[in-house]
């Protein structure tokens, strides 16, 4: 190993270049960002609350919070679907257009009540269907007129807003509709 | 066995090591600057994950791996390092303070050295790392370790002698 004792002590006596003071302070800087509460044991319950929080885990409640808001957005869609079944049929959607679904969605207790507890409020929402696909003339159960049967792919998006702190929520999903427009005969 | 948590004064540890750590980072960077993001993001985490000051193996894998982080995160980045590694290994020169023309050269020739000894040589010589602790940094045998350092050594022997 000390083949070349003379060329190790030289190379010792060569100092690496000084750190910038700069570093010192861009340290303690993002020391005091990532660790307000003093650190103690290795295995306290701060730590682990800690590491709980970091990477992984938040990106797994991240997920499971975002899963149970389009579970819930979902679930409110379906009423209002079948609520507004009669209005929808006499519409004819074009081939792409953006609707505004903001006032049905507010004034709904359903979502919106749940985020009332939250002050979250509805900001708006938009539906829009890029693309439609006529399926041909059917009969519906029980009906002996023909119906056409309409079928809109659509990308939709709510967005909630926390008056109080400015916090903003966005949900955005494709969705896909099917309508059915009775055909009279002539 | 200090904790670095609990280090009364975690600046007098940095201006310890600080220097070394920044050497080391030089080798995957070609700036300063960039050394300098890459030990603090390292030190910053290290601290936050209450290791032992005196691991210093694990220290030197954190700078070491949030290096090649740093490389591969932009790709146009990462080619164009690559291509630089390729082509001319020898223009990533670790900075050091020198005060006359042979340590000059020394520290030119030690940037002219193959990447995997230089790491070898820095983590020994400036660092003062046991061929343990640097065969734990870099994920190689001791055995390997100390050869690369030997091959370091004997390389910047032979480039130094007159022509």
């Amino acid at each position: 190993m000390n083949d070349f004792p003379e060329l190790e002590n030289e190379l010792r006596a060569l100092r690496p270049a000084r750190t910038s003071p700069v570093i010192f302070e861009r340290i303690e800087e993002a020391l005091a960002e990532n660790c307000r509460a003093p650190v103690s044991g290795a295995g306290s319950m701060a730590n682990w609350l800690r590491r709980f929080t970091e990477t992984p885990f938040r990106f797994g409640i991240g997920l499971v919070a975002a899963a149970a808001a389009v579970v819930l957005l979902l679930a409110r869609i379906n009423t209002d679907q079948t609520r507004n079944e009669d209005k929808e049929i006499a519409q004819v959607a074009p081939a792409s257009e953006t609707r505004p679904v903001l006032p049905a969605f507010s004034g709904g207790s359903g979502v919106n009540g749940s985020m009332s507890s939250n002050k979250f409020v509805p900001a708006g929402a938009t539906q829009v269907v890029y693309n439609t696909r006529n399926e041909g003339l059917q009969f519906a159960d029980g009906s002996r007129q023909p119906l056409r049967r309409l079928r809109y792919q659509t990308q939709q998006t709510w967005q909630w807003r926390n008056p109080s702190t400015g916090a903003s929520l966005r949900v955005s999903y494709p969705s896909e509709e099917v309508v059915l427009i009775p055909v009279s005969g002539q | 066995m200090d904790n670095i948590a609990s280090h009364e004064n975690w600046k007098s540890c940095f201006s310890e090591i600080g220097p070394g750590l920044l050497l080391f980072a030089r080798q995957w960077t070609r700036s300063a600057a960039d050394a300098e993001d890459i030990v603090q993001e390292a030190f910053v985490k290290f601290w936050r994950r209450n290791h032992r000051i005196n691991n210093r193996a694990l220290l030197y894998a954190t700078v070491r791996s949030i290096a090649l982080d740093f490389i591969r995160r932009d790709k146009r980045r990462a080619r164009r390092e690559a291509t630089v590694f390729a082509d001319a290994d020898s223009t990533v020169e670790p900075q050091f303070e020198w005060e006359d023309e042979a340590q000059s050269a020394l520290a030119a020739a030690v940037s002219c050295l193959p990447r995997d000894q230089r790491e070898v040589l820095v983590l020994k010589i400036w660092n003062e790392l046991t061929f343990s602790e640097i065969a734990g940094a870099l994920g190689i045998s001791q055995n390997t370790a100390a050869s690369r350092y030997r091959y370091a050594l004997a390389n910047l022997k032979k480039s130094l002698q007159p022509q």
